[in-house]
């Protein structure tokens, strides 16, 4: 017969300590992050008076309009994430992940190095929009400029939003870059000696070892981009102006809630256009967990 | 060793709830600039602005005020863009600043969920005369017999050229005479004789208030009705209007240029011969570095009847007031008060069109304004109230929720960006009177 292990004086204390320790933060998870996805999700069910006030019930037309009525504007937002993220997810892992290679070596200047690629994370996102959006800038911009040409960057509703995705791209490859030497430290040197012995080149190292051995760095680097991407806003809130004709092009499903959340007022709208954001997501993350169990290489 | 846990636990605990609550405080502090209003007891007023060109002839208006009054004031800016989403936020969660501008856009949701600090006794105990300002300004901010806020100025819309593309190109200055048409030949003739990048006029086509609005009104369309309740934006007479604007299109800036630049920004490099603006703006112009390029001259007019005469209703004009307001949550509403009384009072007014910062809501104190700008001749501001209209710029209760669409690709931006394509500037306007419609059915 299985007693049940009553906890003793000490063990109950240390709970009780722990808990203590924790408890600002759930706090702080439950007010800022567990409340508001509820009021979210109840608001999206409502239309909202003006400022807050006389919220009423309405089901789900909110979901109908941006659904169907609005199909057209809501698709075509979530669209233009998804190919934000097709551009920033894929890329953003390649070159960080080569750079980190070669900056895993001990050769001279590599902190150097590192510090560089890492600058963008640390610039404000606001400043990069504006520098960007001067470099990309049709007939005064730096990038025109320099190589003579008079690409409409981000007018062009054809390419705008690849150049997003570059400036995404270029955003992102410091943090991933850190994460991808973290992940490489790790790394048994022995495999290598061995299969330098083996007479492995270098290439062959890279896909054999390397790269199975980084799988759980990697995916988790996948994981946590992807829905980074998902909810990208600043930049096309901040390079695109709102009569760009190339908006449409590149409005992605956050910056649309904005706009009808905020500019226009319409919270209720808003959270409805954030749930379906949420929705897909989720879907995402589930597909990328049933991945992993086939491709992640662990231990 | 007991002290020493619980202190180590008190450390803690602060530490975690600073991080948390140190995100949600700057938030509110950078939004609506309130800080004094929440601490009730310390006196000093918080003020905020959109307009950083008025920031510093305010500054000192209030501190005229603070002279007297003791109650120190901060003005602080926050731009257009931002101004109305920061100032909702502030509202909806109750810490809005102590006073600050109200707009036509805007005063009716504000006035009718009860954000603004009511006036009305408060005028009528000190004797304030209403009836001395622009009657169609007042009006804005009075709700249900109530006085929200009081006017503080009135602003026109004038004719802005760089007389040296002018010269380069061989065409004679803008005169108080010209038809849109006459402007058009112009532009045309400087986008042609200048070199490549160079245009004749560029259309702010986000700011209706000093381009494409005037022009609608001044032949006879609008773009929402006196009463508020329906949209002429598909007349014939407006479609004659947009058919003008696209013309003067085809001369112009590309919308994607403008887009990427802003007409402002084009202007001041010498890169536009002609824009529209708003007497708000003249400051900028002014302190700019090619400043004595540039002339203003007075807002053309659309011969509608043929007479090759202007009548007044011929040339319009937008014209708008801001109003001062105060939060209804205001600590301190005997100062709030006081200060928006004093802006607002004849001694202010004359006091604001003396330092330029803007034309003065009480009719005939502007003339100050015209001559505080040394060098640069802007009587064609005060001119057209005398040669034309003056029509009170459009607005519903909710004006944002129909504006901001109208100038996207739900709007007339597809026509602004293919200038060429008569038939769809036409249908665009049908789409647009629609989208209004429905914003006003909707309640906005």
């Amino acid at each position: 017969m299985k007693m049940k292990k009553k906890m003793s004086a000490a063990q109950k204390k240390e709970m009780l300590w722990g808990l203590a320790f924790v408890a600002p933060t759930i706090l702080g998870l439950i007010i800022l992050n567990f409340y508001p996805v509820i009021n979210t999700l109840y608001q999206s069910f409502c239309k909202t008076g003006d400022f807050g006030k006389g919220n009423t019930f309405v089901g789900l037309a909110n979901y109908a309009k941006a659904l169907s009525t609005n199909g057209g504007e809501t698709w075509g937002a979530l669209w233009n994430t998804v190919k934000y993220a097709l551009i920033e997810v894929p890329f953003g892992v390649a070159i960080s992940l080569i750079l980190a290679v070669l900056l895993n070596k001990k050769l001279k200047g590599t902190s150097i190095y590192r510090t560089i690629f890492f600058l963008p994370m640390v610039c404000a996102p606001a400043a990069v929009a504006m520098v960007w959006g001067w470099l990309y800038n049709q007939k005064y911009g730096l990038l025109n400029n320099l190589f003579g040409s008079n690409i409409a960057w981000i007018s062009d509703p054809k390419i705008a939003w690849i150049s997003i995705g570059i400036i995404g791209v270029w955003s992102v490859i410091g943090y991933n870059m850190v994460l991808f030497i973290s992940g490489l430290q790790e790394i048994p040197s022995d495999y290598y000696e061995a299969a330098a012995i083996d007479g492995a080149t270098g290439i062959k190292q890279f896909f054999y070892i390397t790269l199975p051995l980084l799988s759980p760095t990697t995916f988790f680097i996948v994981q946590t981009r992807m829905i980074g991407a998902l909810t990208v806003f600043d930049l096309m809130f901040m390079v695109m102006d709102t009569s760009s004709p190339a908006l449409s092009s590149v409005q992605s499903l956050v910056y649309i809630f904005y706009k009808y959340a905020f500019t226009l007022g319409n919270k209720g709208y808003g959270a409805a256009l954030v749930m379906v954001l949420v929705v897909f997501i989720m879907i995402v993350t589930v597909i990328l967990q049933k991945a992993e169990k086939k491709l992640v290489y662990h231990n | 060793m007991k002290f020493k846990k619980i202190l180590s636990l008190a450390v803690a605990s602060m530490i975690a709830f600073t991080i948390t609550g140190c995100g949600t405080s700057t938030q509110s502090n950078s939004g609506a600039g309130s800080t004094n209003s929440t601490s009730g007891t310390a006196k000093s007023l918080s003020v905020d602005i959109w307009d950083s060109n008025q920031q510093a002839g305010i500054q000192k208006i209030c501190d005229k005020w603070t002279e007297t009054s003791g109650v120190p004031v901060k003005v602080e800016v926050v731009d257009w863009n931002n101004y109305w989403t920061l100032l909702e936020a502030g509202a909806s969660g109750g810490t809005l600043p102590d006073v600050f501008w109200m707009h036509s856009d805007y005063s009716r949701i504000y006035m009718e969920n009860d954000m603004l600090l009511d006036l009305t006794d408060r005028i009528s105990k000190d004797g304030v005369d209403t009836s001395m300002y622009y009657p169609d300004i007042t009006s804005i901010y009075q709700s249900n017999g109530k006085t929200y806020a009081m006017p503080k100025d009135h602003d026109t819309i004038g004719l802005l050229y760089n007389k040296k593309l002018f010269d380069e190109a061989g065409v004679e200055y803008p005169n108080s005479n010209w038809t849109y048409e006459n402007m058009y030949e112009a532009a045309k003739k400087i986008t042609e004789g200048t070199p490549d990048g160079t245009y004749g006029y560029a259309l702010n086509t986000t700011n209706d208030q000093d381009g494409w609005y005037n022009i609608v009104y001044s032949y006879g369309g609008n773009i929402v009705n006196k009463e508020k309740t329906d949209t002429a934006i598909d007349s014939a007479s407006s479609k004659k209007a947009m058919e003008m604007v696209r013309k003067l299109l085809t001369v112009a800036v590309p919308q994607a240029d403008v887009a990427e630049n802003g007409t402002d920004s084009l202007f001041k490099s010498g890169k536009v011969a002609m824009i529209t603006q708003g007497s708000w703006m003249i400051q900028s112009f002014y302190s700019a570095e090619n400043a004595a390029d540039y002339a203003w001259a007075e807002i053309p007019y659309a011969d509608v009847n043929g007479d090759g005469k202007c009548q007044a209703s011929e040339r319009s004009t937008q014209y708008n007031g801001l109003g001062w307001a105060a939060s209804a949550k205001t600590a301190d509403p005997d100062s709030a008060w006081s200060l928006i009384k004093y802006l607002s009072s004849k001694e202010g007014q004359e006091m604001q069109s003396e330092l330029g910062v803007t034309m003065s809501s009480i009719p005939g104190s502007s003339d100050a304004f015209a001559s505080s700008f040394k060098g640069m001749d802007v009587s064609a501001f005060i001119n057209v109230e005398k040669d034309g209209t003056l029509q009170a710029r459009p607005g519903t209760r909710n004006s944002g929720v129909w504006q901001a669409p109208m100038k996207q690709e739900a709007g007339f931006l597809p026509a602004w960006q293919d200038p060429s394509n008569a038939d769809l500037m036409s249908s665009c306007c049908d789409k647009v009177a629609a989208l209004i419609r429905n914003a006003i059915a909707e309640g906005n």
